[in-house]
């Protein structure tokens, strides 16, 4: 058939790429994968040398700041539980995990967002790609990275990065292209260049957008973590797909439960941090 | 209405035959106009193109309230963005303080912006997320002013407005007279000789309305800043405009102080605009007095010396209140000693009711 040969085509020339990009990038593979692991590591380390309830109090004191008491406690007591159920190692590596790899992801997409709302046929060529980063299923990324990343905490970080650029990219650009226009007029009446439009003006008012953005990210993030326990991540991720293998309800259910509270956890941290970002309105 | 003892026949800006066509085809457009005479509905159906100003002149001297009067739709508020080059003209020019905006560079029109062109939005468009004081020291912190130095400035100009007590609220907290108040503000703490004014008091109530107008004559005055004043509302342009432009469909039909176009309308359309405002103290005995000659082959027994006496500049309002003192039907119009003019009780009604006894006068439409 016609079609077949032509998918078989495909299908060669998808495996060939790869293993010429295997065989030919295997130096800058190589760096880049340690680059990614010394970064995890160095924040597993960070996290890792406290006892637990000294990061629980860290934290405790950081939604305390940012929430209120009450929150506060709330976010120490929840990590304390994670401790409680015999999973910190695996708590602390998850949320490595997640922090390096939103870290990453915000450090590509937040630039890239202010020049495609600067620059509208930049923003049209981004969105199909966008699209399709969004609608694949999130392992098929786990598939190429395992192949030039090995098994290990480097492969699931680089599909995380994958699936956690989109929002904070869509809706940075889409904060900077919404500046009100008397708000423009204003800075232009005023004499502004451009700089000081961008950072008195449009970035001011992308902000709620932006910060939105990069909650949506560490949420994705938060999702794909889990899924790369499949490629070796390590954490909360790998606890869950090794109960799953050797049929472990409980202990799956055990890793589902603090992977929850983590989540619930870091989304309140940064939605607060959001309304801090927004600047002090009564 | 005395303006304060400084040069008024400086023109700081002055508007030359200037057109702005919007459109894909402007530049088409701007040709089949100029050359051809094509109306506005023509150029929208030719060339999908919108006419905003049509070949509009006019100057701003030195310490007037130039009002800008035109219902929506009538150019008036693409006009002012001609002004400051937020908008860029299709045809003719724009000299402020006499240099031409087109020939400027990005900073030194950034420069003249800053500087010397102040400019108040309906909007207001206040900063949300900073304080009231950071908002009136927008201006100067643009132009790299220290911060302690811009907020001695914002503070007193705030102080000018009245709102000394405000200084550390946000926006939200303030009524929309108070958010226009800073927007004034703002606009006055970078110390522009000239400050323009889109429609700033459109949206408040009527008497917060009235009280800004006020101030904001009075503040101008004092201050001897000049000012182009953009508005839809006739009563609001004759409270705080030295002159007045009348604008309909991009064109700009009638130029005068308030008088010339109340009682000399340049056209049917201005007649209907200022058919209900109130002439009694915008109409001058000047403007409706009749000749010495006249009244006397019509009142040969009355002696014109016996007359009560009034200035050429008293009102209808006060030539009333002193004919109804006198038994006589004549009011003497004064002037440097010698009589100019005889009111009668017939002329006043006539002043009063808009229409015409005696020849016309002062009043004719600039160009």
């Amino acid at each position: 058939m016609d079609s077949s040969a032509l998918t078989d085509m495909f299908d060669a020339w998808i495996d060939a790429a790869l293993e010429w990009l295997v065989d030919n990038g295997d130096f800058a593979f190589s760096l880049l994968r340690s680059m990614l692991e010394g970064f995890y590591d160095g924040i597993l380390w960070v996290l890792d040398l406290p006892p637990f309830y000294v990061v629980a109090a860290v934290f405790a004191v950081l939604g305390w700041r940012l929430m209120g008491l009450g929150s506060g406690l709330l976010v120490g007591a929840a990590l304390v539980f994670c401790a409680a159920m015999g999973l910190w190692p695996e708590t602390t590596s998850t949320l490595a995990l997640v922090v390096t790899a939103t870290v990453l992801a915000l450090a590509v997409a937040l630039p890239t967002g202010v020049v495609a709302g600067f620059w509208p046929a930049f923003d049209r060529v981004l969105a199909p790609v966008m699209d399709l980063i969004q609608t694949l299923p999130p392992y098929i990324y786990l598939l190429p990275a395992i192949a030039l990343f090995g098994f290990g905490p480097a492969t699931a970080m680089v599909a995380t990065v994958v699936v956690a650029l989109p929002p904070a990219l869509r809706l940075t650009s889409l904060g900077i292209r919404l500046t009100p226009v008397e708000f423009i007029e204003l800075g232009q009446a005023s004499g502004m260049n451009g700089w000081q439009m961008f950072y008195k003006i449009r970035l001011p008012f992308a902000m709620p957008s932006i910060m939105a953005g990069i909650n949506q990210s560490l949420m994705m993030a938060f999702g794909m973590v889990v899924i790369a326990g499949i490629v070796g991540s390590g954490g909360l991720g790998q606890t869950i797909y090794e109960a799953i293998r050797t049929l472990d309800i409980a202990k799956a259910i055990d890793g589902a439960i603090a992977i929850v509270v983590l989540t619930m956890v870091l989304d309140r941290l940064s939605q607060s941090g959001a309304g801090i970002g927004q600047g002090a309105q009564p | 209405m005395n303006s304060p003892t400084i040069d008024t026949d400086e023109v700081l800006v002055d508007c030359q035959s200037v057109w702005k066509i919007f459109g894909d085809k402007s530049d088409a457009a701007i040709k089949a106009v100029t050359e051809g005479g094509l109306t506005k509905t023509q150029v929208l159906s030719d060339y999908n193109c919108v006419v905003g100003v049509s070949n509009a002149s006019f100057q701003l001297r030195r310490g007037e309230v130039f009002c800008v009067m035109g219902l929506s739709g009538s150019g008036k508020s693409t006009l002012i963005r001609l002004l400051n080059r937020l908008i860029a003209p299709s045809l003719g020019k724009v000299l402020v303080k006499g240099k031409d905006l087109a020939r400027l560079g990005a900073a030194e029109l950034r420069e003249m912006r800053a500087r010397h062109i102040g400019m108040v939005f309906q909007s207001v468009a206040l900063l949300p997320q900073r304080t009231v004081l950071e908002n009136a020291a927008f201006g100067l912190e643009v132009q790299g002013v220290p911060k302690a130095a811009r907020n001695e400035t914002a503070r007193k100009a705030l102080e000018l407005v009245g709102l000394a007590e405000w200084v550390d609220r946000y926006p939200s907290q303030l009524s929309g007279g108070m958010q226009q108040r800073v927007g004034l503000a703002r606009a006055l703490a970078a110390d522009p000789e000239i400050i323009l004014m889109d429609e700033p008091f459109s949206a408040l109530d009527p008497l917060i309305r009235r009280q800004l107008q006020d101030e904001f004559r009075q503040l101008t005055k004092k201050l001897g800043k000049s000012s182009v004043f953009i508005t839809h509302d006739l009563d609001e342009a004759i409270r705080i405009g030295d002159r007045i432009a009348i604008m309909k469909d991009g064109v700009i039909i009638q130029i005068g102080t308030a008088e010339e176009i109340v009682t000399n309308p340049a056209d049917a359309y201005v007649a209907e605009f200022v058919a209900g405002i109130s002439r009694l103290h915008l109409v001058r005995a000047r403007s409706v007095m009749g000749s010495v000659a006249d009244y006397r082959s019509r009142q040969p027994a009355v002696s014109i010396d016996q007359l009560p006496k009034a200035a050429p500049e008293a009102d209808i309002d006060e030539l009333i209140g002193l004919s109804m003192q006198s038994e006589r039907d004549g009011i003497a119009v004064v002037d440097k000693g010698a009589i100019v003019g005889i009111v009668t009780v017939r002329d006043l009604l006539h002043g009063v009711k808009g229409t015409r006894s005696a020849a016309p006068t002062a009043g004719a439409p600039a160009s």
